[in-house]
């Protein structure tokens, strides 16, 4: 059976890949469909949902289209936790390629970095990160990714650290290569999969984290996002709860699907290699 | 001067608290164009002397030199520069290739790596070289992993002589392949130390492979030289105890040397 099939027969798998495409899709077509400023005032504040069929979630307390607010907000964290992913798979590839296949001070210091990062909760480290440089698209990626590339690069350590003693790198020192083109060109590719299989976690952890730290008010202030727009709502809790209540369902169903899908992928891919 | 000397070799490894001294003050040269076996029981320290003498692990006491050089002395780029002449074949082809890599990957490493040349030429020099080997120049494209253990040891010895190399080591080359390619491959290796006059250090624990392919042999003990002399001479009359017993332990050999007296 080929993966793709049976990733199709995975019911988790693709209620996940569901979810993921429906945030994809939301993603694209925002700005086509919710063209303009989300942030603008579209009727009057307060607005509850399904009462008028031109704003159909509603608006908040200042008048702005929920419904715009969430598609544009399916953006930023989309954007967010891929690229935040993306940098700390990067980072941590590269950091426990370099500890783990030049091995002494170098490993050594590496991997004493690795732990002082790793002992500070990764959302004080985003969270203090942002409130010094300043919240920015940017500078929330960055401050993402510094918290959650540890765990990536302790993967590739170990698994680089079995690579290495293979004859095919003793080979390719052998012919003379240079070191740093056996680490990162012969070593670090077979050393990936364990690390991207973390990439479901992580892209999910990264866009809890964004929500976590729009919601307290350090998320790009020129950007709608799911955590900014359950803090606005938090204000009129009681009598306006969907405003806290639409974004927060949003946040769960994208996690959820990051998570399945992203499961669902590395095992039935897992499945194939072991069986191979 | 001899193309290797290795004097007074040396290498201990620590395991749990125990030494193991893997190889223990080992004295022996080749000379250009000349096959020298290893020959030895599993554990007597074959590889580590091939490691040794490749620069992949480090001595604890003892001297190389490589082509009047002092081979030890050499270190970073001089050191890369100069494994162009001292390359080697490993047992099992398959793992000694990265296993995403084609067959022209392989051979294009060292002729890209050492210069030899240039990116537009490198595809005839690859073909060229699959060709030198019995190879069809038409198997570049395809993976290591698909092509047969015959073809894939022939893409080594391929990449080997890449560089033009004088010396090769081959630690148990030919051991992990079937009877009938084995020779084939044996054949391909003196049919080009013939034509490149390449020297051999040739690590095989097949006393009967050694006999037919060596020139000269030393036969190994626990890390020491228990005997060495000429291939033949050594294996057809072994003098010591260590030699009696190898001799003994190769039945297909007991058979060929008797039909031979
Ligand atoms: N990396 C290592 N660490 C510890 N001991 C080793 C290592 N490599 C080899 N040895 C030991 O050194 C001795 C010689 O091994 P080796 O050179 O592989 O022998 P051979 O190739 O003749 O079978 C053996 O006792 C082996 O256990
Ligand atoms: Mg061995």
């Amino acid at each position: 059976m080929s993966p793709l099939r049976r990733f199709l027969r995975t019911p988790e798998a693709v209620a996940g890949a569901i979810l993921l495409a429906a945030l994809i899709a939301m993603a694209l077509i925002a700005p086509l469909l919710f063209p303009g400023d989300p942030q603008a005032i579209a009727g009057p504040a307060l607005l509850p949902p399904f009462q008028d069929w031109s704003l159909p979630l509603g608006t908040d307390r200042l008048g702005r289209d929920v419904l715009a607010e969430l598609f544009h907000g399916a953006r930023t964290s989309l954007a967010v936790g891929l690229a935040a992913a993306a940098a700390a798979l990067a980072i941590g590839a590269v950091v426990g390629t370099l500890a783990g296949f030049a091995g002494g001070l170098v490993d050594e210091v590496l991997m004493r970095i690795t732990d002082a990062f790793q002992t500070v909760p990764s959302f004080l480290l985003a969270l203090a990160f942002v409130s010094v440089v300043g919240p920015s698209l940017g500078i929330v990626v960055a401050a993402i990714a510094l918290g959650t590339w540890t765990g990536p690069a302790r993967v590739a350590r170990a698994e680089v650290l079995s690579i290495r003693e293979r004859d095919y790198v003793a080979s390719a020192r052998a012919i003379g290569m240079h070191p740093l083109e056996i680490a990162f060109r012969e070593v670090l590719p077979n050393a990936l999969p364990p690390v991207l299989a973390m990439s479901s976690v992580i892209v999910a952890a990264a866009i809890l984290t964004e929500a976590a730290l729009s919601f307290l008010g350090l998320g790009d202030p020129n950007r709608v996002t799911w955590g900014g727009m359950i803090a606005e709502g938090r204000a009129v809790l009681r009598t306006a709860p969907f405003l806290s209540i639409v974004p927060g369902i949003a946040l769960v169903l994208t996690v959820l699907g990051v998570y399945l899908a992203g499961e669902g992928v590395v095992e039935t891919t897992a499945v194939r290699r072991s069986l191979s | 001067m001899s193309l290797l000397a290795v004097s007074n070799l040396t290498k201990h490894y620590r395991r749990g608290g125990k030494t193991v001294i893997a190889v223990d003050d080992v004295s022996f040269h080749i000379e250009p164009g000349e096959t020298l076996a290893l020959a030895g029981p599993s554990g007597s320290g074959k590889s580590t002397i091939a490691r040794l003498v490749l620069r992949l692990i480090e001595p604890d006491a003892g001297a190389i030199e490589f082509e009047d050089n002092d081979f030890l002395a050499l270190g970073g780029a001089a050191l890369r520069a100069r494994r162009a002449r001292l390359q080697t074949v490993f047992q099992d082809p398959l793992a000694a290739f990265n296993p995403r890599a084609t067959v022209a990957h392989v051979l294009d490493d060292p002729l890209r790596i050492h210069g030899i040349a240039s990116r537009s030429e490198r595809p005839h020099r690859i073909a060229a070289l699959l060709e030198r080997v019995g190879l069809a120049a038409d198997l570049a494209p395809r993976a290591i992993h698909e092509i047969s253990g015959g073809q894939r040891q022939r893409v080594a010895i391929a990449r080997a002589i890449a560089t033009k190399p004088s010396l090769i080591v081959l630690d148990e080359a030919v051991s992990a392949l079937d009877v009938s390619v084995r020779g084939q491959i044996l054949d391909l290796l003196l049919d080009l130390q013939r034509q490149e006059r390449i020297a051999y250090l040739f690590i095989s624990h097949d006393l009967g492979v050694v006999r037919a392919v060596s020139h000269r042999v030393i036969l190994l003990d626990a890390g020491r030289i228990a005997e060495s002399g000429d291939a033949r001479a050594v294996i057809d009359a072994p003098q010591s105890a260590i030699g009696k017993a190898l001799v003994a332990a190769a039945p297909r050999l007991k058979r060929t040397t008797q039909d031979a007296s």
